[in-house]
């Protein structure tokens, strides 16, 4: 009985306790290696946003519509506060790993290697959605301007469809860069693009039949047969 | 900063080597003016033979690729002499007639580059430019923009028109005013297309590095009447008599116009900040030639479509004017978007205040320069249908005592812009007139 429970129990125990205790410095490794981590990433979120202010960038973000699209998001940080908790968490997130990495455990090692191989697309799709919201607000305003000035009446809606298109645009795209659901993200967006174009093709050929033979006429006429002022601007 | 060299294409660097030296050049820049240049060139072949006889003179045609013939047209253009009873062998100075495509981006400016680096190779005393759209030139026109440059010893001569008082919005409303209320010249037509300048001042414009900005496009006159400006270069004006004259570019837009245009001007703002602001009220400059008035043709006004694109540019566009405009000037837009058109009226005082805040909002970045000065489009027909309102039944004396009204608005206001240049707010200093 004893044997048994020597067998059973004791042996298995002690060997587990062997490994913990084995485990153990690589463990206390990996919680000093995050633990500093953690005080290195305060320190930098801190430096990142004192230089933020420091450069005066508010102004820039403020200008560049950053500010405001937060707000509209409901983010109450500003944006030095952002950027430096950004900092904060990328950098915790290294130690994270590194401590990770620290303990030695082969299955741990395996879904790093995997998650820093997938990392690098992380990035990249973040790129291309800041670089989508950047574009689609600038086209969207110069489209906005444009209509406006062409005497478009919706102009606001036309521009804010520019915006729209871009930035699902640079959304399609960004899934597509993580991986999710490639083929479903280019057929859905084919669908929405080819929809959207035949039903303004359809709206314009039936609906708008007598308004382009108005506008051909008018672009074919010679001058001088236009409603138009003859201000000479300059 | 010097400007970049350009290579006049080979041919006319052999006539260059040919003529030698000349006394005087008149420029045209064209594109598709076959219908109007002839006439154009006639009249300045003609003003060289009756009042430059014994100087050396070259007529350049700088020509941006026209399809319509123009070139040929400038060829064979030729006067009558009995006709305008003339005595061309009288003429022993010699004429020369050169034709050229110019290079880089096309506009009239580019066009201007090539003149001026003609003018520079032939070492010329005098030049004008004259528009190839012309259709009220003369011979005189000729005499009243070289002789101040080669008698009286003056550097820059600007035309002086008698114009409808519809004719040229974007100068009586922005660019005569503004111009004046900074540099504190009366310079009438400031972007009249049709200048007078020494060889001397060809050679400075050719100097400054701005041929690939929107100087090289209708940015062109503005830039060079304020160079001479404030650079202190000898000004005068000309008493051309009546402009007629075809649409600058018909292709282009209103819109594109006014950002070569007022982006010009405001880029020239912040060049010669450290001039204009010392600078308080305005003064005459001198003007030759004898002034008389003239029947001009009608301009019919769309008054409606006017007011529809300025309601809708205020109602689209507040989003993005509240990013520079004050509160109270905002309002004040959103409400004279909504009035009637028997009582639009948008006053000296505002408009001002509101080109003031455009040109503040470019110097400050606040966004995309381009998309700042094309958003001011709606309100400039605005201020152009308040214009027509107002004048409808005046005549161009009263005409040109309303832009005199405007002219001093901008003078007063003055301090609004000046206390704001460099980003500090307060009270507007008044201005001090000259004597």
């Amino acid at each position: 009985m004893t044997d048994f429970l020597d067998k059973v129990v004791v042996q298995p125990l002690r060997d587990v306790l062997q490994k913990l205790l084995a485990f153990l410095p690589d463990l206390l490794t990996g919680i000093l290696v995050f633990a500093i981590g953690l005080a290195v990433a305060w320190l930098i979120k801190i430096l990142a946003a004192r230089i933020v202010r420091l450069l005066k960038l508010e102004a820039a973000f403020a200008r560049s519509g950053l500010t405001e699209a937060l707000q509209r998001m409901a983010v109450k940080d500003t944006p030095d506060k952002l950027i430096g908790r950004m900092f904060f968490w990328l950098v915790a997130v290294l130690f994270f790993v590194l401590a990770l990495s620290a303990m030695r455990v082969p299955v741990i090692d395996q879904l790093l290697e995997k998650f820093l191989l997938y990392l690098p697309n992380v990035l990249v799709a973040l790129i291309i959605m800041i670089f989508g919201y950047f574009l689609g607000n600038f086209l969207g305003r110069a489209a906005l301007i444009a209509f406006v000035n062409a005497g478009v009446r919706p102009a606001g809606l036309a521009s804010r469809g520019v915006r729209a298109f871009i930035m699902l645009f640079a959304f399609a795209m960004a899934l597509e860069q993580l991986g999710i659901g490639r083929s479903t993200v280019i057929a859905a967006f084919t669908i929405v693009l080819g929809g959207a174009v035949l039903a303004l093709a359809l709206a314009f050929g039936l609906g708008g039949r007598d308004l382009a033979r108005r506008l051909l006429e008018k672009r074919l006429k010679k001058d001088g047969d236009g409603e138009d002022d003859e201000l000479k601007h300059l | 900063m010097r400007g970049k060299k350009t290579d006049l294409p080979e041919g006319v660097r052999a006539r260059i080597a040919d003529i030698r030296e000349a006394d005087i050049l008149v420029g045209i820049p064209s594109f598709n003016s076959a219908k109007t240049i002839a006439h154009v060139v006639q009249a300045v072949e003609a003003g060289l033979s009756k009042y430059f006889p014994d100087r050396r003179s070259l007529l350049v045609n700088s020509d941006g690729g026209s399809s319509d013939g123009t070139a040929e047209a400038v060829r064979q253009a030729g006067v009558d002499f009995a006709a305008v009873l003339l005595d061309h062998r009288n003429r022993s100075g010699g004429f020369h007639k050169l034709v050229t495509p110019y290079d880089g981006i096309p506009g009239k400016g580019s066009a201007f580059r090539t003149i001026f680096e003609i003018a520079r190779a032939l070492e010329v005393k005098a030049c004008a430019v004259v528009d190839s759209d012309l259709r009220s030139i003369t011979p005189e026109w000729i005499e009243l923009l070289i002789k101040p440059v080669l008698d009286e010893g003056y550097d820059y001569v600007a035309p002086y028109y008698m114009r409808h008082k519809y004719d040229g919005t974007i100068t009586n409303t922005i660019v005569y005013p503004l111009t004046r209320a900074l540099y504190g010249k009366r310079i009438r037509q400031p972007i009249g297309g049709d200048f007078g300048f020494s060889g001397r001042l060809a050679s400075f414009y050719l100097g400054k590095d701005v041929w690939e900005t929107d100087v090289a496009r209708f940015g062109i006159d503005i830039w060079m009447t304020t160079t001479a400006v404030a650079n202190g270069f000898g000004i005068c004006q000309a008493f051309l008599g009546a402009k007629i004259h075809d649409a600058k570019d018909p292709g282009a837009d209103l819109s594109a116009m006014l950002h070569q245009v007022v982006g010009t001007v405001f880029g020239l703002m912040e060049d010669y900040a450290e001039v204009w602001r010392t600078v308080r009220g305005s003064e005459p400059v001198p003007t030759l030639g004898f002034a008389y008035s003239v029947g001009l043709e009608a301009i019919n006004v769309n008054l409606a479509k006017m007011l529809g694109k300025f309601q809708t540019g205020v109602r689209e566009l507040a989003p993005l004017y509240r990013s520079f405009l004050p509160e109270d000037l905002l309002s004040f837009l959103g409400d004279l978007a909504g009035r009637p058109r028997r009582s639009f009226v948008y006053p000296d005082r505002e408009w001002v205040r509101t080109l003031f805040h455009f040109a503040l909002a470019c110097r400050r970045r606040v966004m995309s320069r381009e998309h700042i000065i094309r958003s001011l489009t709606p309100l400039y027909l605005g201020k152009v249908a308040s214009f027509v309102i107002e004048t409808r039944d005046s005549t161009a004396a009263e005409v040109e005592g309303r832009l005199e009204e405007l002219c001093l608005s901008f003078e007063r206001e003055k301090g609004h812009l000046i206390e704001r240049w460099d980003g500090t707010d307060g009270d507007p200093v008044p201005p001090r007139r000259s004597p």
